[in-house]
């Protein structure tokens, strides 16, 4: 593991979308950190700055919107890029996530490449200017 | 300390009703406990836009474990807003009397996400029969999220007699990595 | 095939279930390192609970049939001991930083209205509201100016009476520095040291449960509250309502502390998470929406 390695918070209630999130991206180079809801990725993300956040939508006590909500307010504040990863396609609900401040809105299932390809396109910025 | 001033519950009720919130919240967290509040409750938990109130809410009527609080709180399940359908979720995982009766209705609900809900609800409600639905769910459910989210649910007690199941719900679904890498993972 | 009624570990996967069912319940996380230590516990657990295998007691926990069984795993996993000064990083964070802020959002230290109150709930046997009590009293620039309250409240009237009479042996003041014990404190025998009056008639005890939601209305306008290792034993429901009562408790803005190994993720989002040089607090939100 080394520095230049990009860093993503994996946040999902489901402990078999965690790791299957986490072995995709830990294998294609990413160091992976997971948090069980919002509310406790909101107080990982107070204390380590990460590259890439991916994020569920249904958690409890706080879902994923309002996670995103609170990672671009004054609570964290940080501009790092967000995928929301969805089990539903509501109409609206991509809405939502931009309006939460969500880069990218993905519905499941997401093939594994595409996931690692979007996750290298949107830390690359970030690793570059390291 | 002063005693603050005894509310009776009928105060407390038309408190629900007030535009501070934290007034609201003071008298759903003060309605413990009293059965006339329940429709009440049930009537303004889905209109509630303050996150603060609507979670003393639900606290106050998770804690009366009926039949009525049950169906009343497993229609927000499929609201449009995910803050409220979590939180019902999370509501009706706490009681074990009344959500029992509710889940063979739930387990054949059209809607694909209040079924998958339904699987978080039986991940943490403790009751016997959790394992038995959720094995019923990895089953039978036509859609694969769902079966995810009840071999998520299942996960912690999962045991060699569940092998065959698992194995069968790839078979069903072998165009979904994710479902193999699970079982995969599971059975190791 | 291990047994954890035999003493020889959990079997990886045992070990994976329970490491799981404790973080999902809890928000902590063993690390692999800590295998040894969490195969002790959960065997202690099983044969103190009459079981003869791992699967047949983690049947009982996952199904609630054993309300005993979390707490006493809780106990098991997590170290529970009451002495001086315990967690001292959170007495840092108060004076460092939760105290200046709390002066600056009532105005100021020469100009806040009424005092600072500062809950330490559960309370047990008093060591640590005296603990605030002696870091503020030996640390604190304002302590002379700004009115302090300290209110100490638990469940137990049986540990409240040991508060009041605030006698302590040597394990509990282990941590205590030599010239503080000489200032604050005088011995009464048997090696034990009683607190002088002046600190112990300073801090108002009351005998409270904090999920009983009527008796609780009475605690109101804190600035900042200590509730460590005890949300964390509690069951979904119950927690939930102890930190909305907890939060009436607060003034908008006000601090929230929790032991070092709880987290709010568990319980109720109703509380803003913020960090500190010294670590995470949680705060009552100053508006209504979070």
């Amino acid at each position: 593991m080394t520095e230049t390695q990009p860093k993503v918070l994996v946040v999902d209630d489901a402990a078999t979308v965690r790791a299957y999130h986490s072995t995709l991206l830990t294998e294609a180079g990413f160091r992976v950190v997971q948090a069980a809801n919002g509310l406790e990725a909101v107080e990982t993300a107070l204390t380590t700055p990460f590259d890439l956040f991916v994020v569920d939508v249904n958690m409890p006590k706080m879902n994923g919107y309002t996670f995103v909500e609170t990672l671009r307010s004054d609570t964290v504040g940080t501009p790092a890029p967000v995928v929301m990863i969805s089990t539903e396609d509501r109409p609206g609900d991509a809405d939502r996530a931009y309006a939460a401040g969500a880069n990218l809105y993905l519905v499941k299932p997401v093939p594994p490449e595409r996931l690692v390809r979007i996750a290298r396109l949107l830390t690359a910025d970030r690793v570059a200017a390291r | 300390m002063p005693e603050p001033p005894a509310v009776s519950a009928d105060d407390l009720i038309r408190q629900l009703d007030d535009a501070d919130p934290e007034a609201r919240r003071v008298a759903a967290l003060g309605l413990e406990g009293v059965a006339g509040a329940v429709e009440p409750l049930l009537d303004r938990v889905g209109a509630e836009e303050q996150p603060a109130v609507r979670d003393a809410m639900l606290t106050t009527l998770a804690g009366h474990d009926t039949d009525r609080v049950a169906a009343g709180l497993a229609v927000h399940l499929a609201s449009e807003d995910a803050g409220l359908r979590t939180a019902a979720a999370e509501a009706l995982a706490a009681m074990p009397v009344s959500v029992p009766a509710l889940v063979p209705r739930l387990l054949e609900d059209p809607d694909h996400d209040v079924r998958m809900l339904c699987a978080r609800v039986l991940a943490d409600l403790p009751h016997p029969e959790a394992l038995t639905w959720l094995a019923v769910m990895i089953k039978d459910d036509p859609h694969p999220n769902v079966v995810a989210s009840a071999i998520d649910a299942l996960l912690p007690s999962l045991g060699p007699e569940h092998a065959e199941l698992l194995q069968r719900a790839v078979r069903r679904f072998p165009d979904d990595p994710f479902l193999r890498f699970t079982v995969e993972a599971a059975l190791r | 095939m291990t047994s954890a009624a035999t003493g020889t570990g959990l079997a990886k996967a045992e070990f994976e279930k329970i490491r799981e069912y404790f973080y999902r319940r809890t928000g902590i996380q063993f690390a692999d390192s800590k295998r040894y230590f969490v195969d002790k516990r959960i065997e202690h657990c099983v044969r103190a609970a009459g079981f003869d295998t791992f699967a047949a007691w983690f049947g009982a926990l996952r199904t609630g049939d054993r309300p005993g069984l979390l707490p006493e795993l809780i106990s098991q996993l997590t170290v529970n001991e009451t002495y001086f000064l315990r967690e001292d990083y959170q007495f840092d964070a108060l004076l460092n930083s939760v105290l200046p802020r709390v002066l600056a959002a009532r105005g100021g230290p020469d100009r806040i209205a009424g005092p600072v109150k500062i809950l330490s709930l559960p309370c047990a046997s008093g060591e640590e509201p005296y603990s605030i009590a002696l870091r503020l009293l030996e640390e604190w620039p304002h302590i002379d100016t700004v009115d302090v309250e300290i209110h100490g409240a638990d469940i137990d009237g049986e540990v409240l009476e040991r508060a009041r009479h605030a006698s302590y042996g040597e394990r509990s003041l282990q941590r205590v520095p030599a010239p503080w014990l000489a200032r604050h404190f005088s011995p009464v025998g048997a090696g034990r040291y009683q607190i002088d009056d002046g600190i112990r008639e300073a801090l108002t005890l009351r005998q409270v449960n904090v999920c009983d939601t009527a008796a609780m209305r009475s605690f109101r306008d804190f600035d900042v509250v200590f509730c460590r290792n005890v949300l964390i034993y509690f069951d979904d429901l119950s927690s939930r309502r102890a930190a909305e009562n907890l939060y009436g408790a607060m003034r908008p803005g006000a601090y929230l502390f929790l032991g070092h190994s709880e987290s709010m993720s568990r319980i109720s989002p109703i509380f803003t998470p913020t960090r500190l040089p010294e670590g995470i607090v949680y705060q009552r939100p100053t508006g209504a929406k979070r």
